[in-house]
């Protein structure tokens, strides 16, 4: 009687013991002089190896300084890191996986003041992390989309491939043509293949017209863009948005199977096609690269830039940290936008903040990389206008602005209906 | 051999209500002990964090740092919200379709699997399997039988004479009730185990007595098997509802609230709203709306079911 008793008040001791284990508070940062540990989020290690590559290069240069890499879940990155930093176990450099959460980040008094660090001329992306004037994240890579091109394919239907002077309305002419002459000389293969993704329409119609604009809260300017893509849809020239989203086609499974002669995507890709067609999960083809089909005429061209978008990604300071810490994390950032971090990316494909001569020369040296002049200029000369404004508002429309897409591209709403109504939720939703 | 007499003790009669006391404690602190590991899990996990929605609700939290006290304003603001509108009436909508429909499916599989002929275990375990598939495997297979215009329930659609076959996932008026379908199919294997459980309780005696009364199947089922079943139905009723208002990983992984927000429901309004926007303060206001809207509903059930069982 008595011991049941007994026992019982232990099994309740046990469990209150066992939870006051679970206690947060911080280690003491290492002292100045000794070696230093600091932990860099990431995502997706073994597949992403730029984290190890940056954590590599630096160590060699700064031998008392180790950085260990925290891997976190792709698609719930940012709600993981939150959760981390709000609980105290945060990374001590918070990379900035996508633009839209930087305010979030900023605002909570996460990110350390980086104005301070010293930035190689040219970098571009700063301006996505710049918040009254302050410079609170430091982009290593900063991704732009172009206009990717199976030369075989452009062969086999006998059309000539993009020169760089396009506009969209050339695009969309030559999607057609290909389609046509590719089922005459017997391929199943459409013109282009457009992802579902919003940015996909949406990253050019913003960054590209006159007036367009994710904060505007006016959206008519996007109207001739998606006009065009439904017609490109009706014509068959590519698949329609339905097949993509019920058969969950993947874009690198398109393009990379030669489906599609065409496809707009973000020079991310270059790696992972180049990598896969080495492993042969793609097929051994001749692609290249040209410029994004560009608004008007005034920016197509060899001899013009033309206006593309894409979003940077960049290395965050933990606000929480001090000492030896911070001011490892700091030489940490200013590595990664180093030169030499850029040639040691630019050497696995990606595309760095910093494309100097030597850089862009180090990414096309890579093996099964295109050659040709008009991929090295659609690679290194474009204006990159940000994808995600840099602002408190901006994950709230681009959540309207996405449903504003799935409701038009699955055609259950008409053009006209679903961007009045887009504005009017962004209107009474955001403010 | 010597028979032992042992002193049989009965149960201990206090005399006083000194022991009577000493017993009750004893008895609660032995069930409470039991209890107690349950307990301490749902109070931190479930309890603590629900608690501290209530008060979330009332301030403008965005994770860091301080709540602000905001009193009503997320609340009024829920009220002037478009998109929260359509999620609540979506989620209505779903349960209005979804349990009926789950109701009578598993009731229906329930009762053919009542049944003692060899092989009836592998039926039962082939109705059971859609519950513990990974949601995202059904949503890839069910994505791919929807299709429009390569998939199979569509092509048997055009087969047996439908010309214009609906859109499915891809149409706003047809998404939702694509879901409510694999919905459905998906949790009909759990409610037929308690369906099962129940049936088994139904005494054979009163299906003799009816059968000798010139009862038909039907009469059988109507005036036996219903009326017996009446507690288990009423679990499974209440369970159904607030599983239902719930409803949030499947229309995620099948079709994220789209085309546009035509599936859009309260638990992914909420997600949207504090794990995508960051506004915490705003997504607990809207999930005190959907807790109100299920312990409403269960108290009705509740009522309804002490007047039926009253009659």
């Amino acid at each position: 009687m008595k011991r049941k008793i007994v026992i019982a008040a232990s099994v309740a001791a046990v469990a209150a013991l066992s939870l006051t284990a679970c206690s947060g508070g911080s280690e003491p940062s290492g002292d100045a002089t000794g070696p230093v540990t600091i932990t860099v989020s990431g995502w997706s290690l073994d597949t992403t190896p730029e984290f190890q590559l940056l954590a590599d290069g630096f160590h060699k240069s700064n031998p008392n300084i180790t950085v260990k890499l925290k891997e976190y879940d792709p698609s719930n990155y940012n709600t993981l890191v939150t959760a981390d930093l709000a609980a105290g176990t945060g990374p001590d450099v918070i990379t900035q996986k996508e633009v839209k959460y930087v305010t979030t980040f900023q605002e909570g008094g996460q990110l350390l003041d980086l104005s301070d660090v010293k930035l190689p001329d040219g970098i571009s992306g700063t301006d996505s992390y710049k918040v009254d004037g302050k410079l609170y994240a430091v982009p290593y890579r900063q991704d732009a989309w172009v206009l990717f091109y199976n030369k075989d394919l452009f062969d086999k239907a006998g059309v000539p491939t993009p020169d760089g002077s396009w506009t969209w309305d050339d695009y969309a002419a030559a999607a057609k043509e290909l389609k046509t002459k590719l089922a005459a000389a017997g391929s199943k293969a459409y013109g282009a293949y457009q992802h579902t993704w919003q940015s996909t329409v949406q990253g050019f119609a913003n960054n590209q017209s006159p007036d367009g604009g994710v904060l505007g809260g006016k959206y008519d300017y996007m109207k001739p863009y998606y006009e065009r893509v439904l017609d490109l849809q009706k014509s068959g020239a590519q698949v329609t948005f339905n097949t993509a989203t019920a058969n969950q086609l993947t874009y690198q499974g398109e393009f990379g199977k030669q489906h599609a002669a065409m496809m707009m995507m973000g020079t991310w890709y270059v790696a992972t096609l180049i990598s896969q067609q080495a492993s042969g999960d793609a097929d051994q083809f001749t692609w290249g690269m040209a410029p994004a089909p560009q608004y008007d005429a005034s920016t197509a061209g060899t001899d013009k830039t033309p206006v593309t978008f894409g979003d940077p990604t960049a290395f965050g300071v933990n606000a929480n940290t001090d000492g030896a810490k911070q001011a490892a994390a700091k030489k940490f950032v200013e590595y990664a936008a180093s030169e030499d971090a850029a040639k040691a990316l630019a050497g696995i494909g990606i595309t760095p903040a910093l494309l100097n001569d030597n850089v862009v020369e180090t990414y096309f040296a890579t093996k099964g990389a295109p050659q040709d002049d008009l991929s090295k200029f659609a690679f290194s000369t474009h204006t990159v206008k940000p994808e995600n404004p840099t602002s408190s508002k901006t994950a709230a429309i681009q959540n309207i602005l996405n449903d504003m897409h799935s409701a038009i591209m699955s055609g259950s709403e008409s053009i006209d209906k679903a961007i009045s109504e887009a504005q009017d939720r962004v209107k009474n939703e955001v403010g | 051999m010597t028979a032992t007499a042992t002193m049989v003790t009965g149960a201990p009669r206090p005399s006083k209500p000194n022991t009577r006391m000493r017993l009750r404690v004893r008895n609660a602190l032995i069930g409470w002990s039991f209890i107690l590991p349950n307990f301490l899990g749902f109070a931190l996990l479930t309890l603590v964090p629900v608690i501290a929605l209530f008060y979330i609700s009332f301030t403008n939290w965005n994770v860091f740092g301080v709540a602000h006290w905001t009193g009503l304003e997320n609340f009024r603001r829920l009220l002037g919200d478009a998109t929260f509108k359509t999620a609540f009436v979506n989620t209505l909508y779903y349960a209005v379709m979804h349990i009926p429909l789950t109701l009578v499916v598993s009731l229906g599989i329930a009762l053919l699997l009542n049944t003692k002929l060899r092989g009836v275990a592998f039926f039962r375990t082939a109705a059971f399997f859609p519950y513990i598939t990974s949601i995202v495997a059904i949503a890839m297979v069910w994505n791919l039988m929807f299709s429009p215009d390569y998939g199979p329930i569509n092509q048997i659609l055009r087969f047996i004479g439908i010309a214009d076959p609906p859109g499915w996932l891809t149409s706003p008026q047809w998404a939702m009730p694509a879901v409510v379908i694999i919905s459905t199919w998906r949790d009909m294997g759990y409610y037929m185990i308690l369906f099962l459980a129940g049936l088994q309780t139904v005494p054979r005696e009163l299906y003799e007595a009816a059968r000798m009364d010139g009862a038909n199947a039907w009469q059988r089922f109507v005036n036996v098997t219903i009326p017996c079943l009446r507690p288990t139905t009423f679990f499974v009723t209440v369970m159904l509802t607030i599983n239902s208002f719930k409803i949030f990983d499947l229309i995620l992984v099948m079709t994220k609230g789209g085309p546009g927000i035509s599936t859009m429901v309260l638990s992914q309004f909420i997600w949207r709203k504090g794990f995508e926007e960051n506004q915490f303060g705003y997504a607990s206001a809207a999930s005190v709306v959907l807790f109100l809207l299920c312990i409403v509903v269960t108290i009705l059930q509740f009522l309804w079911n002490k007047r039926g069982s009253r009659a």
